[in-house]
């Protein structure tokens, strides 16, 4: 085993993880070896451009590959004892919305357009109830139950007549309030496409964070929302982390929203983790060539003062058989062994990892490698 | 300095039909672009940020006769070129446009190369061997390898095809290039690559800029000049640097402190305070349409529309209660 990740207090642990999609032009593989940890009530931010595989990443976590054409080649999802990659689909179900909660990038997808917002939360806090109540296989007759969030009686007027129960509407508007949307006994009645982006998202991790799930994911929650919306957004949603004392795994593009709400950061590239580290040391004093490229672009004042130095070259192609590192061919610090080996993700300080020669092997601080 | 454009309290309004009734008597209106002066000084960039639904991309498609104004005036290189006072080939052979997504302005079965060389034909008349030389010169400049003319746009990557469509624009040698989010489709290492290619065209042909953006920080790079809009309406202009050190206008502070910016020891995004979101453009707020979203606002905020005022030389902020944000 190469590394592992702090064992002590990490509560989902990814080791090795190998996914690779099936396409008429071959084989792409978005995921390449990654491990990873996230630790309890941590704000984990995986960052990249488009195509490094964090949204694989993601899908892989909450057990929503598309398989085929996805595949996981190797590798484990260690989630308090459990490995998730070899749970049954029905297996998966007890975890996936419960325990392991997701918001996605587009609320207006992700929300039924024919239901209320207010049946879809209540829906969610039915399915909770149910669990507590004992149900602790999640089969069709368990939903099917959990979908009767209306009084028999009602049940026989149209679905949009029907009306939940007053103490069932009292929560929904409860977790509502929680995420400060305002007239929740209005909203509670409106479809979703009544709502504004931000409140959408809003409804989202209302009805992700009903079910205290011990890992949220959220999957470039705010790329679909205004500059003041994003900010309200992450604000509540850093806030709510403590409050239900939940971990964030939090996939992002942008490397300022990442900076701003994250406790640690993992960088990827092509496939591969190159770089975690605590937010502070990773902006200080990034390690891996790639992440110091990244950094440099980004345009942090006028022209008069900073001069970007873009990253040469492009992003490799995923179909190819890389051997050696897969930054080589556009890192200014490039040595003949980083072609030949790939290099592995190594601490090199406390809470400092990186996958490159530069340090790491060089140094030999093989820490917690047998 | 010389203006190289100006607008003068351009408007635009798109009118709502209610219902399907092709008939039906036209009673709203979406006001996109509610009294707007700009101008921009040759050989500089002005970059108008503003949120989605503020007008901004309006404002450039009106600028560049895509869109008829409703009322108001624009000034291009000292004439006035709405309602046809100037041959409309004129204004497009000088004026040109990056647009967001270059994946869309691209036809996919046209060739990279007769992409680029479409215009220098069509507007400038140019013969065959002429627009060949000015294909590869173009292809150079954006820094592009010559194979690349006889590509299609789906063997391209968005980086490239976004480089082809400024080359599109710089062939026609435009005295402005209005550019609207010309990165936002693009990732941070592309994106870099793109603002530096940008800054060495304006050096190289001294363009002037007109940049649509709602990110800030792009703003904050690229710009010498800044217009903030908010629903329609310009809020602050000024120089970039003074409004970036000291924004006065309660929404452009607001603005700028949810951009995020990447030093973990600013955490500028926890500590915003901003209620609410953008208005409806067809019912706007009254008074000030900022009103219902700001600390500062009273009375007079939701009766009267503050003016543009001039609060230090050349910087215009229009707020009643500019003397407290300072």
């Amino acid at each position: 085993m190469p590394w592992r990740p702090d064992e002590l207090s990490a509560f989902l642990t990814v080791q090795d993880l190998s996914i690779c999609y099936d396409s008429t032009a071959g084989k792409v593989t978005a995921l390449d070896n990654v491990s990873i940890g996230i630790q309890e009530n941590e704000l984990l931010a995986v960052v990249g451009e488009s195509g490094c595989g964090k949204s694989t990443l993601a899908l892989a976590l909450i057990g929503l590959l598309p398989v085929p054409p996805a595949r996981i080649l190797n590798g484990t999802i260690e989630f308090k004892g459990i490995d998730l990659v070899r749970l049954k689909p029905t297996e998966m179900r007890g975890y996936r919305g419960t325990q392991i909660a997701m918001i996605f990038q587009e609320p207006l997808s992700s929300l039924n357009p024919v239901y209320k917002v207010g049946d879809q939360i209540a829906e969610a806090i039915t399915i909770k109830r149910m669990r507590e109540d004992g149900h602790t296989q999640v089969d069709t007759d368990f939903m099917q139950k959990a979908h009767r969030v209306v009084p028999p009686k009602a049940s026989k007027l149209p679905r949009t007549r029907r009306r939940m129960t007053a103490d069932l509407r009292e929560k929904t508007i409860a977790s509502l309030k929680l995420v400060r949307i305002p007239d929740p006994d209005q909203v509670i009645d409106r479809y979703p496409f009544e709502l504004s982006g931000g409140m959408r998202q809003r409804v989202m991790i209302a009805m992700a964070l009903s079910q205290e799930p011990s890992l949220l994911i959220a999957d470039e929650p705010t790329t679909a929302l205004d500059v003041t919306t994003q900010a309200q957004v992450l604000k509540l949603m850093k806030e709510l982390m403590d409050k239900v004392k939940t971990s964030v795994l939090l996939i992002t593009h942008d490397l300022a929203v990442a900076c701003q709400v994250a406790d640690r950061v993992a960088v990827m590239y092509a496939g591969d983790i190159v770089e975690t580290a605590d937010v502070y040391d990773l902006f200080s004093k990034p390690l891996h060539p790639y992440t110091q490229g990244l950094l440099s672009c980004l345009p942090t004042g006028s022209k008069r003062k900073i001069t970007l130095k873009p990253i040469p070259g492009s992003v490799p192609d995923l179909r190819s058989q890389m051997i050696g590192c897969k930054y080589a061919t556009r890192c200014p610090y490039v040595m003949s062994i980083c072609t030949e080996k790939k290099p592995r993700l190594l601490s090199v300080q406390k809470n400092h990892e990186s996958a490159c020669y530069l340090h790491g092997e060089t140094n030999g601080s093989h820490t917690g490698n047998n | 300095m010389e203006a190289i454009l100006e607008t003068i309290d351009l408007t635009k309004y798109f009118p709502i039909q209610r219902g399907i009734n092709p008939f039906s008597k036209v009673k709203k209106f979406v006001r996109a672009v509610d009294g707007v002066s700009i101008t921009i000084w040759k050989g500089t960039t002005l970059a108008v940020v503003g949120e989605s639904g503020c007008g901004k991309t309006t404002l450039a498609r009106t600028i560049a006769l895509l869109t008829k104004p409703t009322s108001g005036d624009i000034i291009f290189n000292g004439k006035s070129i709405v309602n046809g006072k100037t041959d409309p080939r004129q204004v497009y052979r000088d004026l040109q446009i990056v647009f967001q997504d270059p994946e869309s302005s691209l036809d996919p079965n046209i060739k990279i190369g007769d992409s680029i060389g479409e215009p220098l034909y069509g507007l400038m008349g140019w013969s065959k061997e002429a627009v060949t030389r000015a294909i590869q010169k173009s292809l150079t400049v954006v820094g592009l390898p010559q194979d690349i003319a006889n590509r299609l746009p789906g063997q391209l990557s968005g980086g490239q095809k976004q480089r082809v469509a400024i080359a599109r624009a710089i062939g026609p040698q435009p005295k402005l290039v209005i550019l609207d989010e010309p990165t936002s489709a693009l990732d941070a290492s592309v994106q870099a690559q793109i603002l530096a290619l940008l800054l060495e065209l304006q050096k190289e042909f001294s363009l002037s800029y007109m940049l649509i953006t709602h990110n800030i920080a792009v703003a904050e790079y690229l710009s010498d000049f800044m217009e903030v809009m908010y629903s329609g309406d310009a809020v602050e202009y000024g120089p970039t640097e003074e409004i970036m050190a000291k924004p006065r206008h309660p929404y452009t502070i607001a603005l700028i402190s949810s951009a995020p910016i990447a030093n973990p020891w600013k955490r500028n995004l926890l500590q915003v305070d901003i209620r609410g979101e953008v208005p409806s453009a067809i019912n706007p707020p009254p008074g000030c349409k900022f009103h219902p979203r700001c600390p500062y606002a009273e009375s007079i905020c939701s009766q009267q529309n503050p003016k543009l005022r001039e609060i230090s030389p050349g910087h215009f902020v229009a707020c009643h209660f500019v003397d407290k944000t300072g």
